[in-house]
């Protein structure tokens, strides 16, 4: 099964973030508990660790990229093989967690 | 055609406005130097600061105890002897406490001089209330826009807070630059050139044909939330952001109030002797009588109980009914 990442939330005052780095390149398969990515906010980052196991299957907002709470960062896998969409927006999200600091 | 040819904008957090604006001025000029609290390793109390007191070390990036009037003296004094501070007061409110040495020396230097005497001075403060209650909310503004000699800035967008930065460290004279809580968690697009934005010039956010509504700092967004939703009611609204208010750039005001026959403003802070009363007047001075009214916050202190907070400042639908009353008053059947 496919899954989008998304910028998770809700994180007060923050609409918006910029993709600081990503811990692996597509095709890395991630276990629970796995930095995926940090975000920066207005004041603060965001370490987004995987709450399920998952390969790493595209990557839409590279470092530098900004994106809006909720929406598609990235789309993970169960299995290395299954064919990607066009869009993430219909995937389920992945579960994720979260700690601002 | 060269104006179709838009620059090149990155989009940066609007602390990284405040930041970057800093950084090229002290790069420049070595007369510019930050003073206030927690400016220094910390970042500044909205980050926006940080990476500063690194590049530039505590000679030119001072920490300084809580006293404002202290800080702003200290600052009115080292523009005189020929420095270009900037002074940091973290909260409006406490502006208040250095009063004295802005408005009686920095402000009246150079008149009480012959012009021997300049103070290239400027205070950064951030107004507006988000959640901290009576003395840590205020927007204080209107006062300082009576004190002859005073210029007074309030950016609403990154690429304004990054150019009225710019701009204000290049005068000879002191400006109160002035930001809000509720921008920091903006972003926006910022020219890649470095430039500056002129004091004293306002700008048109959005064009419309029915009302004119003047605004400056957070309440822009607010202004451009209800002008979006009067759209969807068929009540075209043009919104002005001030960006400077000394001096206020009454002729863009004025011009789009002939055209459009009414004239709303608002600003976060009190209605008496606000901002709004004094936009009104000297539009109504050139335009002679159309249609106005203000909309600015209750006459009470804010709360921090978020509820009263919200109950005492004006939003959205305040202002769509302002204006959707003052058409229906001045034109029967518009709204």
């Amino acid at each position: 099964m496919l899954y989008a990442l998304t910028v998770p939330g809700p994180i007060p005052d923050v609409e918006e973030v910029r993709v600081l780095e990503w811990h692996g390149q597509v095709g890395r398969a991630f276990e629970i508990g796995d930095l995926v990515v940090e975000l920066e906010t207005h004041k603060a980052l965001v370490e987004v660790r995987a709450g399920q196991a998952g390969i790493l299957r595209a990557i839409h907002c590279a470092e530098g990229d900004w994106q809006v709470v909720g929406r598609p960062l990235a789309v993970l896998s169960d299995g290395p093989d299954e064919a990607l969409p066009s869009s993430p927006d219909e995937l389920t999200a992945l579960a994720v967690d979260f700690e601002v600091s | 055609m060269s104006s179709d040819i838009q620059p090149a904008t990155t989009k940066i957090f609007f602390r990284e406005a405040i930041a970057r604006a800093m950084r090229e001025a002290m790069r420049d000029d070595p007369r510019v130097v930050l003073l206030g609290q927690d400016v220094g390793p910390f970042g500044g109390s909205y980050k926006e600061f940080v990476g500063l007191s690194a590049t530039f070390g505590p000679t030119r990036v001072r920490d300084t105890p809580v006293a404002e009037e202290a800080m702003i003296g200290l600052g009115v004094g080292a523009a005189a002897a020929g420095l270009r501070p900037v002074v940091s007061i973290t909260y409006m409110d406490f502006l208040m406490l250095g009063l004295d040495p802005l408005v009686n020396y920095a402000a009246k230097a150079r008149f009480k001089t012959g012009g021997q005497i300049r103070t290239p001075l400027v205070v950064k403060t951030t107004a507006g209330a988000k959640g901290q209650g009576v003395a840590h909310s205020q927007c204080l503004e209107a006062w300082l826009m009576s004190v002859p000699g005073l210029k007074v800035v309030a950016p609403s967008t990154p690429a304004d807070a990054y150019g009225l930065l710019k701009a204000a460290m290049l005068e000879d004279g002191p400006v109160v630059f002035m930001d809000h809580k509720r921008l920091f968690p903006t972003a926006g697009e910022v020219p890649v050139a470095e430039g500056h934005v002129p004091i004293g010039k306002a700008i048109v956010r959005r064009a419309g044909t029915d009302v004119t509504l003047a605004t400056h700092s957070y309440m822009t967004r607010i202004a451009l939330e209800a002008a979006e939703a009067l759209d969807r009611l068929g009540v075209s609204c043009e919104v002005i952001d001030l960006r400077s208010l000394a001096p206020l750039d009454i002729e863009t005001i004025a011009q789009s109030a002939a055209r459009t026959g009414a004239l709303v403003t608002l600003e976060e802070g009190q209605l008496t002797c606000g901002v709004g009363v004094e936009i009104l007047f000297q539009v109504l001075e050139r335009t002679g009588p159309i249609a106005t009214a203000r909309v600015g916050a209750l006459p009470a202190p804010v709360s921090s109980n978020p509820v009263l907070e919200a109950a005492a400042l004006p939003d959205a639908d305040r202002v769509i009914t302002a204006i959707r009353r003052l058409l229906e008053s001045s034109r029967p059947g518009k709204s």
